[in-house]
């Protein structure tokens, strides 16, 4: 009997770890078959009633069942592991969401100030800025613009106490005051807002940004600042820009020039957008006016400097294609939430 | 101002340009070309050339400034008709300048028996591609010789004067009726006028009176054309809000000389036109003639400021162009302008004529200059600006800017700052007189726009000046600030605090604490608006908005850019530390009165621990009780084993119970 019990106890055992789903009805099953009171042991024990021959074969069927118990046991673990894994994972498993994280953008004038500040940064120049409410002094007389001057007329001016105190006509009041603040040489950009006394339309504001740059060094010239013009308009607009230099009037310069960019719309062909003329006026430059450098106190005969001025509004709607400067200002300047520009 | 090709073409008879290649010519020499027009003009296909000029150019004001342009860019000569007047009556004007300071030049003669009629189509026409409609035959060509030579005049119909003519500030006059039927309020001692024994003729170099106006009964009449001091009239136009064509040229410098030729042409195209008689002598006043200044000039000069070569033989070419009189002194010149360009003094004037004819384009444009290098002068404040525009980015707020002018209600509701409102003078929107107090005026009305339009996500913020005025010290303040705006469904206001903070900390700032605001804008809700300080100095608010037209909850909070960049440049730290014990957190109960602060206890519970070995404090836990409010405090310790920590923890909270 006890040899039939041995020559089945494997069976048993498979047929009970065939029906163990988890690792506690598995040591169940180990205790039933390989524990101190299981199944081996029992028969180990009633292996001395029986003849020498018996407990031959006895002994030798146990030992062949402990080993393929273990065998077993390692398998069924091994399965069971593999079973929890898969239901760990289905159990903690994770969707990706679809929404689309919000981030937020830069308004294209600032994104237009930051290219332009980091090309003249890489050449060496600092960045300064100049108060808004601006003393006639630095806004006008400074600049080589006399009370009486006739170039006033072309800046409108918006008065918080007339004549003294002002709103800035144009960035070229900070330029005023670092010649008067700091000692040559220097490269200075600045960009910020202006205020016109004008009427309020589709092409016109009130309040525009310029984009304003200074050097004051030993030796400089028009070529130089052609130069600069160059690598700027190359980089904000890509390489087949068309650009002129013309002879300008400003008061701060002499001699004056003025960058005109071929129109983007219509190639030069002449348009809405131009006003039929095929070019759009893009700033102001020049070699700085002796008048403006010794009422800085700076020697002519030493130092020698050229100032320009940029339209930023105008630099920005022809690279975004903004077609109403109002939209600059608030209102109907939006942004897409799912796109943003390349930072490369 | 804008020229007819023919015209030019008639006064530079060798002329081979094209109309179109004549306004790139000028356009490139300094007077843009703003139009250009294929029009018929005495029955033959013509152009009409639309010019901006330059504010410093009255001289080209007129079709004969133009042709010399054109002619100084070719080379050729221009061709002025020469005009003599037959002045056979000696008999003097009765005419007195008494504005001396004022008055450079006054050219006048009579001239009777005029027969004043409709003018030929001829001069209609011309005068219509300028806008001008036809009066009379008097008045169009005195309008005519102005196109032309670019000097207004003045008729005064005798029969309508009494006695003596003069030209005076006005002492007398209260109110004008100009010849074109406005109604004029006059200052007394401002206004140069002309007048007669009773009545005000004219404010000088503005606009005539409608008294002795020119009509077709007109039969005598003096014309004059005068030069003034350019001041005055600029300052009566503009106090008078009157702009006229010959306001718009006699604000401007013109040449006294010249006035002789333009009167010369409209006295003879008056005796061709009207069959009228000179019968007075000219009255000429020009006490003081303007001549030229003699410029020394170096050849060098050129070259210098274009950094290209340019010849001597160029340089004297173009000065001969531009009928420069040129002196040869060693390796100078002396180089005297004609009259007629008053813009010229200085060495410099005459290095943009030489560059201007010579052309910038022919100056290279694709060199890089070789800069020196020079010590950066950015100041802090822009940096920061611009990391913090990063930062919001990151964060989901998006950038917008907006218009600083607003409405006085407007910042009467918003301003938080002890400071009055900064007023604009002369606004061209009434609407919006005022600078702002606050950034939050645009940010505000740019959330109710994007909400009007379905946009969600409203999260925006702005950089930009905020303004006040400190009265009594007559000083004007403008602060660079940034405003910070954001919406939601749900009570958010922890979430958007812990986005401005994390901002502060981000651009390096700690000791970040928040009281309860000193001064609420009305348009906070006042039981959640705080201050916020950075060690002992406030930086800027942060509040919820009272609700508003959209229906959302609506949180703001502004910060000086200036003060914070102070706060930024007066910290140091160093947050990199090395772990080498386990960090041990201990937590510690205290209840303060619910109107304590609970940052003031923050602050002076830091003080007393060694900075060496805290990690950090937190609020882990807040309980509202009847009259006060239990905090549970976690303190995280470094560099302590659990016994250390626990008796420095003790001592700290002692007699709280731990």
């Amino acid at each position: 009997m006890l040899i039939n019990r041995a020559k089945n106890l494997i069976n048993d055992l498979k047929n009970d770890l065939a029906d163990t789903e988890t690792f506690k009805d598995m040591n169940e099953v180990w205790h039933k078959y390989l524990g101190g009171k299981g199944s081996i042991k029992l028969i180990l024990k009633e292996i001395k009633e029986l003849s020498i021959d018996e407990k031959k074969t006895v002994a030798s069927l146990v030992q062949a069942c402990h080993k393929d118990a273990l065998n077993l046991f390692n398998k069924k673990e091994k399965l069971l592991r593999k079973e929890k894994l898969s239901e760990d994972i289905d159990n903690q498993s994770e969707r990706l969401g679809y929404d689309l994280p919000k981030i937020g953008h830069l308004h294209p004038i600032s994104k237009t100030i930051r290219e332009m500040n980091n090309l003249f940064t890489g050449m060496g120049f600092s960045i300064v800025d100049g108060p808004e409410i601006e003393e006639d002094e630095y806004c006008f007389q400074r600049l080589n613009v006399p009370t009486d001057h006739p170039a006033r007329d072309m800046q409108d001016t918006i008065y918080i106490k007339e004549p003294e105190y002002l709103l800035r006509t144009q960035t070229s009041s900070i330029e005023a005051r670092i010649l008067a603040n700091y000692k040559p040489p220097f490269k200075i950009v600045s960009s910020g807002r202006v205020y016109r006394n004008e009427k309020v339309n589709k092409s016109n504001h009130f309040i525009f940004h310029h984009y304003q740059g200074v050097v004051v060094v030993e030796k400089i010239n028009l070529k130089d600042l052609f130069g600069i013009f160059h690598i700027l308009f190359k980089k904000m607009y890509g390489s087949d820009v068309i650009v002129r230099y013309r002879n300008k009037y400003y008061p701060e310069v002499e001699p004056g020039v003025g960058p005109d960019m071929q129109c983007f719309s219509c190639r030069g062909k002449g348009c809405t957008l131009c006003k039929g003329i095929g070019w759009i006026e893009m700033g102001g430059a020049g070699i700085i006016h002796p008048n403006v450098m010794k009422k800085a106190g700076i020697s002519t005969s030493k130092w020698m400097g050229f100032a320009f001025g940029l339209g930023l509004d105008r630099w920005v709607m022809a690279k975004y294609n903004i077609t109403d400067i109002r939209a600059l200002l608030g209102g109907n300047l939006g942004y897409k939430y799912y796109e943003n520009e390349s930072i490369i | 101002m804008k020229v007819l090709y023919s015209q030019i073409k008639e006064l530079v008879p060798d002329l081979k340009a094209s109309p179109k290649e004549v306004g790139e010519t000028l356009t490139m020499s300094g007077f843009m070309m703003d139009s250009f027009v294929e029009v018929v003009y005495k029955g033959a296909k013509d152009y009409l050339i639309g010019l901006e000029i330059r504010q410093n150019r009255a001289d080209c004001l007129s079709v004969i400034g133009l042709a010399r342009e054109v002619a100084a860019f070719y080379g050729f000569r221009v061709s002025i008709p020469s005009i003599e007047l037959n002045i056979e009556n000696k008999t003097k004007l009765n005419i007195k300048i008494k504005a001396t300071d004022y008055v450079k030049r006054v050219l006048a003669i009579k001239l009777s028996n005029i027969k004043n009629s409709e003018s030929p189509d001829w001069l209609k026409e011309y005068l219509a591609f300028y806008g001008l409609n036809s009066i009379n035959l008097l008045v169009d060509l005195s309008n005519y010789v102005m196109l032309i030579t670019g000097y207004p005049s003045h008729l005064i119909d005798l029969q309508k004067t009494d006695g003596q003519i003069s030209w005076s500030l006005n002492n007398d006059f209260n109110k004008m009726v100009t010849l074109f039927g406005s109604h004029i309020v006059l200052q007394k001692n401002t206004e140069l006028i002309i007048r007669d024994k009773k009545n005000i003729l004219a404010l000088a170099g503005i606009v005539g009176g409608k008294i002795a106006a020119i009509d077709l009964e007109t039969k005598s009449m003096i014309v004059e054309i005068a030069v003034y001091n350019r001041s005055i009239i600029r300052k009566n136009s503009r106090n008078l809000n009157i702009t006229t064509e010959a306001s718009h040229r006699l604000e401007k410098d013109l040449d006294p000389n010249s006035a002789d030729y333009a009167i010369k042409l409209l006295v003879s195209l008056f005796v061709k036109y009207t069959g009228g008689k000179i019968s007075s002598d000219l009255f000429d006043y020009y006490p003081k003639k303007h001549t030229s200044p003699c410029i020394k000039f170096d050849t060098d000069l050129p070259s210098k400021f274009a950094g290209i070569k340019i010849s001597e033989e160029d340089i004297f070419r173009i000065f001969k162009n531009l009928n420069f009189t040129i002196k040869k002194t060693g390796r100078q010149l002396l180089v005297e302008p004609p009259t007629y360009r008053l813009d010229l003094s200085i060495p410099e004037d005459l290095v943009e004529e030489v560059l201007r004819i010579y052309g910038y384009n022919r100056i290279p444009t694709n060199e890089i200059p070789k800069l020196e290098i020079i010590p950066n002068i950015t100041p802090k404040n822009i940096v920061l600006s611009e990391k913090i525009r990063d930062i919001l980015n990151i964060f989901g707020f998006d950038e917008i800017l907006s218009c600083p002018l607003t409405k006085k209600s407007d910042n009467e509701f918003i301003n938080y700052i002890d400071w009055d409102i900064v007023m604009i003078q002369n606004s061209v929107n009434d609407i919006y007189p005022n600078l702002r107090q606050s950034i939050i005026i645009g940010l505000l009305n740019q959330l109710n726009e994007y909400a009007k339009n379905n946009v969600d996500f409203i999260n925006i913020f702005e950089i930009g000046k905020i303004f006040g005025a400190k009265a009594k010290k007559n000083k004007y303040i403008e602060y660079e600030a940034l405003g910070v705006i954001s919406t939601s469904n749900d009570n958010n206001l922890t979430e958007f605090k812990n986005k401005i903070e994390s901002l502060l900390r981000l651009v390096g700032l700690n000791d970040i604490k928040y009281f309860d605001a000193k001064f609420k804008p009305k348009i906070a809700n006042s039981k959640s608006c705080w201050d916020i300080y950075i060690g002992k100095h406030c930086i800027g608010i942060i509040y919820k908005l009272i609700p508003q037209e959209v229906k959302l909850n609506v949180y703001f909070a502004e910060i000086n850019i200036a003060k914070t960049t102070e706060s930024l440049l007066n910290t140091k730290n160093n947050p990199v530390v090395e772990i080498t014990q386990k960090l041990i957190a201990l937590d510690a109960n205290v209840e303060l009165n619910a109107n304590e602060s609970i940052f003031k206890y923050l602050k002076k519970l830091e003080d007393k621990f060694d900075k060496n070995c805290l990690w950090s404090i937190n609020i882990s836990d807040v309980y509202s009780l009847k009259s006060k409010v239990r905090y549970t405090i976690r303190v995280t310790y470094k560099e302590l084993s659990d016994q250390e920590a626990k008796e420095v923890h003790q001592n700290i909270f002692n007699p709280t119970k731990v």
